[in-house]
C-alpha cells in the first residue's frame, strides 16, 4: 500500500483507535488533552495527498478510501477546526468529571465526521455517516440538563429517521450494481438511467438535507447546536453538517442535468437561506443566532448545489465544497470567539470584539474576507440568473442576522465575570481565524474558471458592498421593533410538531389495547383457529 | 348408501373428529385450568383417533392395518400423557402458591404502561 | 399417488453418526446427572459442551469439505417405515449457532450460580444444567428430523423442557407464565399433530424429502399445510399469538430467559421454513409466505411499540424477541415462491439466516447483560436505572452492542440482514415490507436508546448496588455481544455453507 493510502487510511483509524484505548481507566483520563492531535493525519492527508487517489482495503473491512477535490477541500478545514477545538476543549473543561467520557464521543464524532469526506463505497459511507450522526448525540446531552436532553431526543429521532431514509436510498442504489457493495462514483454513474431514480433522488435529499438542517427539516439544529459545551458547537455547527454537504455533493449526479430536482433543491435552499434569517433575528441567545446562521448559510450551498444539478454542472461540487470550508473555519471561529468573548474583561475584550465582529461579517461577504471569495466563486456558476439576485440579497439578511449577533454579544459581555482568560482559549481561536484567510485564498487560483485578479475587481466588490449597507440598514430598522424579541421559539415550527405528540400517544395507547385483548386465552385461542382456517382458505382457494 | 359411507374407519374419523372439536372448545373457552387439562386430553384422543382412521384406509391400500399410524399414536399418548403430568404439576404447584386454578386475566406486570 | 421408492433410499454418510452424537451426548449428560451426585453436575455439563461443540464443528467441517449434506438412516430402516437424520447446511448452521450460543449461556449461568455459594451444588442448579442439556438435544433433533413425527417429538420435547426453565424460581407469577407457555405450546402441537395425521392419511409417508417430491395441490396438503403452520405460529408467537411470550421470557431467570429467547423460539420457525420452502408447492409456498409476512409486520411494528412502552427492562427485551421473530417471517415472500430462483438462492434467505443468528447471539447477551443488571439493583425498572453504565460499564456496552444488532445499525450482523431484507425487498418490489423494515428498525433504536440514554445519564440519586458483580461476568455477554456485530464482516462466508445439500432447482426434485 502506498504511503498516500497509509495516511488516508490514518485520518480515520487514529481518532477511532484513539477512542477504543479509551476502554483503559489511565488513557481516558488523559484523552480530553491528546483531542489535539486526534485529526492531524487527516490534515496532513488533505494537505499532501494528490486529488485522485484511491486505496481498497481487502475483506473483512472491503473499505475504499479515495480523496478527490470536493473532499480534501472540506476535508483540511474540517480537520483543521477539529484540532483547534479540541485544544480549546482541552483548556475550557479539563479536570471536570465528565469530560473523559466527552473525549469518548469527541474523538467517536470526529472519525465519523472526517471520514465522510474520504471513503468511496457505498457501505463504508454510511457506516461513517452513521457514526457520526449517533456519536454526536453524546455530545449534544453531555451537560444533561432538560433542554439538551430534549434537544438530544429530538436530534436523535431526525437523525435516525434520516438513516432510514439513506438506507433505503443506498439499497435501491446498490440493487442495480454487479457488485453487492459498489463504489459511490459507479453508482452514480449507472444512476440516470436507473428505473428507481426519482425515488433514489428523493430519499437521498430528504435524508442529506436533514443533516444539513434544510428547512423544514432544520427543527433539530437550532436546539441541538446550542445544548453541547462551546468547543462541541463550534464542530457540530462548523464540521458535522458539512456530511449533509458531501453526501449531497456524493450522490446527486451532477454530470447530468436534471431540471426538476435541481429547481426543487434551489427553492428549497433560497427558502432556507432566507427562513433562518428571519426567524434568527428573533432570537436571543447567542448560540442559537449562530445556529440560525448556518441553517440560513447551509440554504446557501444547497442553492449552490441545485443550480449545478440543474445544468448538469461538474464545478458545483469544488464550488460547494469551498462555501462549505469557509462556512466551517468561520462558524467554527465564531463559536470559539463567543467562548472566549464571554469569559473576557477589560482592555483584552476590546480585540477580541473586533475579531469577532470580523469573523461575522466574512459571513456576510466582507470585501477580502472568505465569505467574499466563497460569494464571488459562487456567482460566476450561477450566472445571472434569479438565482444570483436571490443569493446577492441574502447577503443582505446574513449581514442583519450578524449584527444582531454581535449586538447581543455586546451586551452579553458587558458584565463579565473576573474569570480571566487563557492563551489555551485563544491561541485555538487565533489559529482558526487566521486559517480562514490562508486557506480560502490559497484555494481561490486553483477553482474552476478562477483567477486571483477576479476577487479584487471592483464590479465584484460593490455586488459584495451595496447588500451589506442594506442590511445594515435593515438591522437599525429592525432594531426599533422590540415585538421582534424572543417572538419564535427556538426550533420554530418543532413546537407545532411537538403538539402532535398526544395523537403519537394516542396511536400507542390503540396499539397497547390490542396487544393486551390478544393476549386473553380466549381471544388468542380462536385467533389461533382462525389463522388456521385463513390459511387453510387461502391454500385451497389457490387459483 | 348411509351405510357405507358408515364404514368403521369413516365412524372413527368423525368421531375423533368431533371428538377433537369438542376439546379444543373446552381448551379455549374454559377458564378452570383443569377442565383446559382434561380438554388438551379430549382433543389429543380425538386425534388418535384419527390417526387410527388413517391408518384403518392404509388398510385399504393392501396393506392389514398399518402399522405407523399406530406406532405414532402409542408414541403420541406418552408425549400427551407427560404433558399432562407436566401440567397438573404446575397447576398444584400454583394452586399452592396462590389458591387458584385459573388465569383469566393477562399477567398485571405485562401491561404495565409508563412514562412516555 | 406415487409410489415413495422413486426417490433413491437413504444412505448413511461417512459422518453421520455425528448427527447422532449431537442428539445423544446432552441426553446421556442428563442422565449422567440423574445417577451422580449434584456435585458432579457442573463437570458433566463441562465435558458434555466440550463434547458437543466439538460434535457440532466437525458436522460444520464435514459439510463443508464433502459439500454434500450428511445423513444418517436409524437403524438401517428406510422412511416411510424407518427415520432419517439429515444435516444440509441450515442445520448445520443452526447447529453451530446453537454451539456458539448455549456454552456461553452455560458459563453465565455458572458464574451467576458462583455469586450465590450455598445453593451452587443444591437441587436447583442440577435442575436447570438437565433442562439445558434437554433442550440442546431436542434443539439439535429439530435441526436435523427429517420425519414430521420425529419433529413432532422434537418439538415436544423442547417444550418440556423450556416450560420448567420458566418456572425455575418457583414464584407464582413465572408458574403461572410457565402454565400459559405449556398449554399454547400443547394447543399448537396438537394442530401440528392433526396435520401429520393428513399428511400420512396422503401420501403414506412423513419423510420431508418424499413430500416435497409428492406433494400437489389435493385439498388434504392445504389443510394439513395450514393446521401445521398454524400449530408452529403458536409455539413460535408470532402475533397475535404472543400472548405466552412476554411473561414466559420476562419472568425466567436471566440465563433461561436467554436461551429461550436465543435458541429455543428458533426451532418452530426452522420447521415453519422447512414445510413452506420444501414441503409445499411453489404456488401454495407463495400464498402462504404472503400471509406470514402480513403476520410479521403486524408484529414488528406493534410488538415494537409495545416494547418501548414496558416498563421493566427484560418485558422491553421479550416484547422485543416478539418484534424480531416478525422479521424472520417477512423472509418468506421475499425467499419463497419464484420459479425463476430456487429460495434458498436468493439473498433473502443468507438475509434471514444472518438474522436468525445474529437474533440469538444479541437476544441472548442482552437477557444476561439484563440479568446482571437485575442481579446488581435489585431490578429492572427501566426508570430507576439512570446511571447504570458507570457502575456496570461491560454490560452497558454490551446492551449498546447488542442493540446494534437489533436496531440493524451499521457494524453489525443485524445491519447485513436489514440490507439483504431490504435489498430483496426493493428488488422484489414489495414496498410495504422495505417501510416495515425501517419503521422497525426505527422503532428498535427506540427502546434501545431508552436504556443507553439511562445507561449514559447522570443519576439524581446514586444508584444503590445490592450486589457486587465480578467482571468476567459481565465478559461473556459481551463476547456474544461482539460476535453478533462481528457478524457484519462475514456476510459472504455463510453463503456458499447455506446452500450445502440443497437442489439446484426446484425442478429437480419434481420427478
Amino acid at each position: 500500500m502506498s504511503a498516500e493510502g497509509l495516511l488516508l487510511f490514518a485520518a480515520v483509524l487514529l481518532p477511532l483507535g484513539m477512542a477504543i484505548s479509551c476502554l483503559s481507566r489511565t488513557i481516558r483520563a488523559r484523552a480530553p488533552s491528546l483531542l489535539v492531535f486526534a485529526p492531524v493525519p487527516a490534515m496532513l492527508a488533505a494537505w499532501l495527498v494528490p486529488n485522485g487517489v484511491s486505496v481498497f482495503f481487502p475483506a473483512p473491512l472491503r473499505m475504499t478510501l479515495a480523496l478527490d477535490r470536493p473532499g480534501a477541500i472540506l476535508l483540511g478545514g474540517a480537520a483543521l477546526l477539529w484540532s483547534a477545538a479540541g485544544a480549546f476543549a482541552a483548556t475550557t473543561m479539563a479536570g471536570r468529571p465528565g469530560t473523559p467520557g466527552f473525549a469518548v464521543w469527541w474523538l467517536l464524532t470526529l472519525t465519523g465526521s472526517l471520514g465522510v469526506f474520504i471513503v468511496a463505497d457505498i457501505a463504508s459511507f454510511y457506516l461513517v455517516f452513521t457514526l457520526v450522526s449517533l456519536a454526536a448525540y453524546g455530545l449534544i446531552v453531555h451537560e444533561q440538563t432538560a433542554a439538551a436532553l430534549r434537544a438530544g431526543l429530538v436530534y436523535v429521532v431526525l437523525a435516525l429517521l434520516g438513516e432510514a431514509f439513506l438506507l433505503l436510498a443506498f439499497v435501491m442504489l446498490a440493487a442495480g450494481a454487479p457488485d453487492p457493495n459498489p463504489l459511490i462514483r459507479d453508482a452514480m454513474a449507472a444512476l440516470p438511467a436507473s428505473p428507481m431514480r426519482d425515488g433514489i433522488l428523493a430519499l437521498v435529499i430528504l435524508g442529506f438535507a436533514l443533516k444539513m438542517g434544510l428547512v423544514p427539516l432544520h427543527v433539530w439544529l437550532p436546539l441541538a447546536h446550542p445544548a453541547a459545551p462551546m468547543p462541541a458547537s463550534a464542530v457540530l455547527s462548523g464540521v458535522v453538517v458539512k456530511a449533509g454537504v458531501i453526501g449531497l455533493i456524493r450522490f446527486l449526479p451532477f454530470e447530468t442535468a436534471l431540471p426538476a430536482w435541481g429547481a426543487m433543491l434551489t427553492t428549497v435552499g433560497l427558502f432556507t437561506a432566507y427562513y433562518g434569517v428571519i426567524v434568527g433575528i428573533t432570537q436571543q441567545r447567542l448560540k442559537t443566532i449562530l445556529a440560525y446562521s448556518t441553517v440560513s448559510q447551509m440554504g446557501l450551498v444547497a442553492t449552490i448545489l441545485g443550480v449545478g444539478l440543474a445544468h448538469g454542472d461538474p464545478a458545483a461540487p469544488v464550488l460547494a465544497a469551498y462555501y462549505g470550508v469557509h462556512h466551517t473555519l468561520i462558524k467554527g471561529g465564531l463559536f470559539l470567539a463567543v467562548g472566549v468573548g464571554l469569559v473576557t474583561r477589560g482592555s483584552h475584550l476590546r480585540p477580541i470584539l473586533l475579531l469577532t465582529g470580523l469573523l461575522a461579517l466574512s459571513l456576510a461577504g466582507l470585501p477580502l474576507t472568505s465569505g467574499a471569495l466563497a460569494k464571488i466563486a459562487a456567482k460566476q456558476m450561477l450566472g445571472s440568473g434569479i438565482a444570483t439576485i436571490a443569493m446577492t440579497l441574502a447577503a443582505a439578511g446574513s449581514t442583519a442576522l450578524m449584527l444582531h449577533f454581535l449586538a447581543a454579544l455586546k451586551r452579553e459581555t458587558a458584565a463579565n465575570a473576573e474569570t480571566p482568560e487563557t492563551p489555551g482559549q485563544v491561541a485555538p481561536l487565533l489559529v482558526v481565524a487566521a486559517a480562514s484567510i490562508i486557506i480560502p485564498w490559497s484555494l481561490y487560483p486553483g477553482l474552476p474558471g478562477m483567477n486571483l485578479s477576479s476577487a479584487v475587481e471592483i464590479g465584484a466588490l460593490w455586488t459584495l458592498v451595496w447588500p451589506m449597507v442594506l442590511g445594515g440598514i435593515a438591522f437599525m430598522m429592525l432594531r426599533r421593533l422590540n415585538g421582534l424579541r424572543g417572538a419564535l421559539p427556538e426550533g420554530d415550527i418543532l413546537v407545532l410538531a411537538e403538539k402532535c405528540a398526544p395523537l403519537v400517544g394516542r396511536v400507542a395507547g390503540t396499539f397497547a389495547k390490542v396487544d393486551s385483548l390478544t393476549r386473553h386465552w380466549p381471544v388468542a385461542g380462536v385467533l389461533l383457529v382462525c389463522i388456521a382456517m385463513l390459511l387453510g382458505g387461502a391454500l385451497l382457494s389457490r387459483p | 348408501m348411509i351405510a357405507s359411507a358408515l364404514s368403521s374407519a369413516n365412524l372413527f374419523g368423525l368421531c375423533g373428529a368431533s371428538l377433537a372439536g369438542f376439546g379444543l372448545f373446552i381448551v379455549i373457552i374454559h377458564a378452570s385450568l383443569l377442565r383446559r387439562i382434561v380438554g388438551f386430553n379430549l382433543l389429543g384422543a380425538g386425534i388418535f383417533l384419527v390417526f387410527g382412521a388413517i391408518a384403518r384406509r392404509g388398510a385399504a391400500a393392501g396393506f392389514d392395518g398399518d402399522p405407523v399410524p399406530q406406532a405414532m399414536v402409542i408414541t403420541g399418548i406418552v408425549v400427551a400423557f407427560s404433558a399432562t403430568a407436566l401440567s397438573v404439576a404446575l397447576l398444584l404447584r400454583l394452586f399452592g402458591l396462590t389458591g387458584r386454578a385459573a388465569f383469566d386475566a393477562p399477567p398485571a406486570d405485562a401491561s404495565r404502561q409508563d412514562e412516555t | 399417488m406415487l409410489p415413495a421408492n422413486a426417490l433413491p433410499a437413504y444412505v448413511t454418510t461417512p459422518g453421520g453418526f455425528l448427527l447422532v452424537l449431537a442428539i445423544i451426548l446432552p441426553v446421556v449428560a442428563v442422565l449422567a446427572m440423574l445417577v451422580l451426585d449434584p456435585r458432579h453436575a457442573r463437570s458433566v455439563v463441562g465435558a458434555t459442551i466440550l463434547a458437543g461443540v466439538a460434535a457440532a464443528l466437525a458436522i460444520a467441517e464435514e459439510l463443508i469439505r464433502t459439500g454434500a449434506a450428511l445423513i444418517y438412516v436409524v437403524g438401517g430402516w428406510q422412511p416411510p417405515l424407518g427415520l432419517a437424520l439429515r444435516a444440509d447446511g441450515l442445520s448445520a448452521t443452526m447447529i453451530a449457532m446453537t454451539a456458539i450460543v448455549l456454552p456461553g449461556i452455560a458459563i453465565f449461568a455458572r458464574g451467576l450460580q458462583d455469586l450465590k455459594p450455598e445453593t451452587r451444588n443444591g437441587r436447583a442448579p442440577t435442575t436447570f444444567w438437565s433442562l439445558l442439556m434437554g433442550v440442546w438435544s431436542a434443539l439439535c433433533l429439530t435441526f436435523i428430523g427429517q420425519d414430521l413425527f420425529n419433529l413432532y417429538v422434537a418439538l415436544e420435547l423442547l417444550t418440556f423442557a423450556a416450560v420448567p426453565l420458566v418456572c425455575l424460581d418457583g414464584r407464582s407469577e413465572t408458574m403461572g407464565a410457565a402454565l400459559r407457555y405449556l398449554m399454547f405450546a400443547l394447543l399448537g402441537s396438537m394442530l401440528y399433530l392433526l396435520g401429520t395425521g393428513l399428511f400420512y392419511g396422503a401420501f403414506g409417508t412423513l419423510d420431508i424429502r418424499s413430500l416435497s417430491a409428492m406433494s400437489d395441490d389435493r385439498p388434504a396438503v392445504s389443510v394439513a399445510l395450514a393446521l401445521m403452520i398454524a400449530g408452529l405460529l403458536a409455539k413460535a408467537a408470532l402475533f397475535p399469538l404472543h400472548l405466552w411470550l412476554p411473561p414466559a421470557h420476562a419472568g425466567a431467570p436471566a440465563a433461561a430467559s436467554a436461551v429461550l429467547s436465543a435458541l429455543v423460539i428458533k426451532a418452530p420457525i426452522f420447521l415453519t421454513l422447512r414445510l413452506v420452502a420444501e414441503v409445499a408447492p411453489t404456488p401454495m409456498a407463495a400464498i402462504a409466505g404472503k400471509i406470514l409476512a402480513i403476520l410479521g409486520a403486524f408484529a414488528i411494528i406493534l410488538c415494537s411499540v409495545m416494547a418501548l412502552r414496558q416498563a421493566r427492562l427484560k418485558l422491553m427485551i421479550a416484547y422485543s424477541t416478539v418484534a424480531q421473530i416478525g422479521y424472520l417471517f417477512i423472509v418468506f415472500p421475499l425467499a419463497t415462491g419464484a420459479d425463476a430462483l430456487p429460495p434458498w438462492g436468493t439473498i433473502a434467505w443468507t438475509g434471514g439466516a444472518l438474522q436468525l443468528g445474529s437474533h440469538a447471539l444479541a437476544k441472548a447477551s442482552m437477557f444476561m447483560a439484563a440479568g446482571i443488571i437485575a442481579e446488581a439493583f435489585g431490578h429492572d425498572n427501566i426508570r430507576d436505572l439512570s446511571g447504570f453504565g458507570r457502575i456496570l460499564p461491560l454490560s452497558a456496552a454490551t446492551f449498546g452492542l447488542a442493540g446494534l444488532s437489533l436496531m440493524g445499525l451499521p457494524p453489525s450482523g443485524g445491519f447485513i440482514a436489514k440490507c439483504l431484507l431490504l435489498t430483496s425487498a426493493v428488488l422484489g418490489g414489495h414496498p410495504w415490507l422495505s417501510t416495515t423494515i425501517l419503521a422497525g428498525g426505527l422503532l428498535a433504536a427506540g427502546y434501545v436508546f431508552r436504556v443507553m440514554n439511562r445507561a449514559l445519564a447522570t443519576p439524581q440519586t446514586p444508584l444503590i448496588i445490592r450486589r457486587k458483580i465480578p467482571a468476567r461476568l459481565e465478559v461473556v455477554p459481551l463476547i456474544l455481544a461482539l460476535l453478533a456485530v462481528l457478524l457484519g464482516f462475514v456476510p459472504l462466508e455463510p453463503l456458499g455453507l447455506l446452500q450445502i445439500g440443497r437442489p439446484d432447482r426446484p425442478a429437480e426434485t419434481m420427478p
